[in-house]
């Protein structure tokens, strides 16, 4: 009887991998720094409203930080997503999650939802990334609390952030399949 | 040769608004009737379906303002918590009324046994169920909603929207579609990529007065609230109006819409940014009929931004409006307008027997969803009929839509960090056959004096009253209303003119002349001040000057018939004969069919049967 292995690369699956395929463990590619994972899907008007201040941030704190904007969605493609990232003007690294290791990893629930991890890669915050929304159709005119801005500059100073969760309004990250 | 035009006074009144319309749901399969035992199984196909495609689907699918579609199990189930979420709140779909006693047309509320069932759905694990359960799915019209217009019009700028950043208000005027007057019996409004445009209004401008606030011609210009002017007594008035799934309401028979040439249609646009830069320019499809209009609706407006000076912190300010009906009337639809700070708005009928019944209540007011809504049958109030307001305001920082954080005072205006107070009525007066006054300048007068009353330093309520009383030919008491707003405004042009226009109708042109000179200084191109200066000069016999004046006024609208009919007897008047040829030929040429031109050019030639120009 022949057996035959199969070494199965056991990232795929398993673990966020990016628009060509290739497993990504984003906390190990920045090894030292503060990494902020950026949880958004295509079809979200929330997440998309939030386009140009996520680059923006990204851009700010390019310094201290390495930001992903991370897509749950299996049912997008890596084509689907490259073009969401042209449409938007998005400059940063994509990664999909089809399995949730991140979500699970972060603890967020919908998009657009932020986690924060410190140079030790400690999760010192997750959930929105400003108070923009306060539900599903009730938006401020500008924000007035800055929940992502204030864990990075926490991060950088090596202290932890006033709040280490708050809840955003978005997509339910549960519902994708 | 004495003769010369009729000293009409072009008068221009002042409304924020002018036309509208409603909205046409696709009735799509009606919900089916639920057993709800406890341990039914809740499936997508037999059960979730057919909500969907009924409330749903005609803004979730591709190419609509849902930012994504829900037609298949798929697309449900990709969003079914939030689904659930949104129903329960009731964000979603968006309708802000509440049940009331009159019943509107299209209404899009879920009844609280839907909500119930799609949380149950959801809880169970949104199961796809038999296929066989699944009805059809509903059927759209591609394209133009009612068939393809009789006339497509695309503005000529389109407006670039910044990919981040608070609401937009954007304005684009859409330059005399029609060449001769046509009825209207439909407008379709495409208001450009629909998921980032919120709704969308077209106003009628039949004096093209909003092109003056463009930079430049076909650039359109930003805000949020309008004003149009239109002439003194021009009440038909439709709501011509858009929201995210709207089909044009084709008005029946009758109630068609008049649309004159040089008539503009300024179409008011509220948009939000989507995250990515947008480039949005509309278009208007118009379908006309061969049935002019026999029943005239027009628009009542209550309001009382003048009673909007809210202190910061207020949770419950109120403002109320009320007026009594002259005549009999039919509502046939009702938009209750605000901005931020409303909360809770509320309007009444409270009828002769003293009997109040609720028109409309939306007790959680939200600017983005705001809608025109129509009745599902006409509702009829009696004369005698007090129509109230009540509307509450929210300015602490309890309120999230506080445009000012820290709250500041706000008091009502155009801006969308001002408030208003409006609330407007499409109304259609019963017409008695036979009936000398028409009931629509009952109710306008009626409207006017209410406001005067209400706003007795307000010049915009005189000059209104003074308008409809000068057109009534209530010379006297137009004039007392004209001197109280000039006491208010006495540079302002258009009541100078105005003014001036009505003291010349009562025959004393000498002292008509100071009021149209104000007019012009303070707006050097007014063609109605130039034109009745000319006429009040030529009554004196001072035609020299005259000729100036018509002149002038030819020179900013060459396509005034009258105009170029005056010119043309004053310089006869002077003697400058082959000129004056000229101008009564131009007169005849523009309107074939005007008597002055007409009997002064043969005047002429009798005068002077040698001369050939």
């Amino acid at each position: 009887m022949l057996f035959s292995i199969f070494f199965l690369p056991l990232a795929v699956g398993q673990r966020a991998s990016d628009l060509s395929g290739i497993s990504v463990d984003p906390l190990k590619q920045s090894p030292g720094r503060i990494v902020v994972l950026v949880f958004v899907r295509t079809d979200c008007p929330l997440s998309n409203r939030y386009a140009p201040l996520i680059q923006e941030l990204s851009v700010k704190y390019a310094r201290e930080s390495s930001f992903w904007l991370v897509f749950p969605d299996n049912s997008k493609s890596p084509e689907e997503i490259r073009g969401y990232l042209q449409e938007y003007g998005y400059k940063l690294a994509a990664l999909r999650d089809p399995e949730r290791v991140l979500v699970k990893k972060s603890g967020v629930k919908v998009t657009p939802e932020v986690a924060v991890f410190n140079a030790k890669h400690e999760l010192v915050y997750h959930g929105r990334i400003d108070n923009l929304y306060e539900d599903f159709g009730r938006s401020r005119r500008a924000a007035t609390t800055h929940e992502l801005a204030d864990a990075i500059e926490a991060a950088s100073k090596g202290v932890p952030p006033l709040v280490a969760s708050a809840d955003g309004v978005g997509c339910f990250i549960s519902d994708l399949q | 040769m004495k003769r010369l035009g009729r000293t009409l006074a072009i008068v221009a009144l002042f409304l924020f608004f002018a036309a509208v319309l409603s909205t046409k749901i696709h009735s799509g399969p009606r919900p089916q009737e639920q057993t709800s035992a406890a341990n039914l199984q809740i499936t997508f196909n037999r059960d979730i379906a057919p909500i969907l495609f009924r409330y749903c689907a005609t803004c979730h699918r591709p190419g609509e303002a849902g930012p994504f579609p829900l037609l298949t199990y798929s697309d449900a189930k990709s969003h079914a918590g939030q689904i659930a979420f949104v129903t329960r709140s009731r964000f979603m779909p968006p309708w802000l009324p509440e049940p009331g006693e009159f019943k509107l047309a299209d209404e899009l509320r879920l009844s609280e046994e839907q909500i119930k069932l799609i949380a149950k759905w959801v809880r169970q694990g949104a199961v796809e169920g038999a296929a066989s359960d699944l009805p059809p799915k509903p059927e759209f019209v591609e394209g133009w909603q009612i068939g393809k217009p009789d006339l497509i019009v695309k503005a000529e700028q389109p407006y670039r929207l910044p990919a981040s950043g608070t609401d937009q208000y954007w304005n684009f005027i859409f330059r005399t579609p029609v060449n001769r007057t046509r009825w209207l019996k439909a407008i379709e409004i495409r208001p450009g990529d629909k998921r980032v445009v919120h709704h969308a209004n077209v106003l009628v401008d039949r004096t093209e007065s909003a092109r003056a606030q463009e930079s430049s011609p076909g650039a359109g210009f930003a805000g949020m609230e309008i004003k149009i002017e239109s002439e003194a007594f021009d009440p038909d008035s439709h709501f011509l109006f858009w929201k995210p799934g709207t089909i044009p309401y084709t008005e029946p028979d009758g109630l068609a819409l008049r649309l004159d040439a040089q008539t503009d249609l300024v179409l008011n646009i509220h948009l939000q940014p989507s995250g990515k830069p947008e480039s949005i320019q509309p278009s208007l499809g118009l379908y006309f009929t061969d049935h002019p209009a026999t029943l005239f609706p027009m628009l009542l407006q209550l309001e009382n931004d003048r009673k909007l000076d809210i202190p910061p912190g207020e949770k419950d300010f109120i403002v109320t409006d009320e007026f009594t009906l002259p005549v009999d009337v039919q509502v046939l639809a009702i938009y209750p307008h605000a901005h931020y700070l409303a909360k809770d708005m509320q309007a009444f009928a409270t009828f002769p027997d003293g009997t109040k019944k609720s028109l409309i209540h939306i007790a959680k007011w939200d600017l983005n969803w705001q809608a025109v809504y129509r009745y599902d049958s006409p509702v009829e109030l009696p004369a005698g009929t007090v129509i109230s307001m009540r509307y509450s305001y929210d300015n602490s920082a309890d309120n999230v839509r506080n445009p000012n954080n820290p709250p500041k005072r706000v008091v009502g205006g155009n801006r969308s960090s001002d408030e208003m107070a409006h609330l407007w009525l499409q109304i259609l007066p019963h017409t008695v056959p036979g009936e000398a006054s028409d009931p629509r300048r009952l109710l306008q007068e009626a409207m006017a004096r209410h406001n005067v009353d209400k706003n007795p330093a307000d010049f915009e309520a005189h000059y209104n009253l003074a308008a409809m009383l000068q057109v009534r030919g209530a010379a006297a008491e137009a004039m007392q209303q004209y001197e109280m707003a000039l006491r208010i405004r006495p540079e302002d042009p258009a009541a100078n003119n105005a003014f001036g226009g009505t003291i010349i109708s009562s025959g004393h042109p000498e002292a008509a002349v100071q009021y149209l000179r104000t007019a012009l200084r303070t707006r050097p191109d007014y063609f109605d001040a130039h034109y009745n200066l000319g006429i009040a000069l030529a009554m004196q016999e001072h035609f020299k000057e005259a000729v100036e004046e018509f002149r002038a006024a030819v020179r900013i609208n060459p396509r005034d018939a009258n105009a170029e009919a005056n010119l043309g007897t004053a310089l006869a008047e002077i003697g400058n004969l082959r000129e004056a040829q000229a101008h009564l030929e131009k007169a005849l040429a523009i309107d074939p069919n005007l008597a002055l031109a007409h009997d002064n050019l043969e005047e002429l030639k009798r005068q002077s049967p040698g001369e050939k120009p």
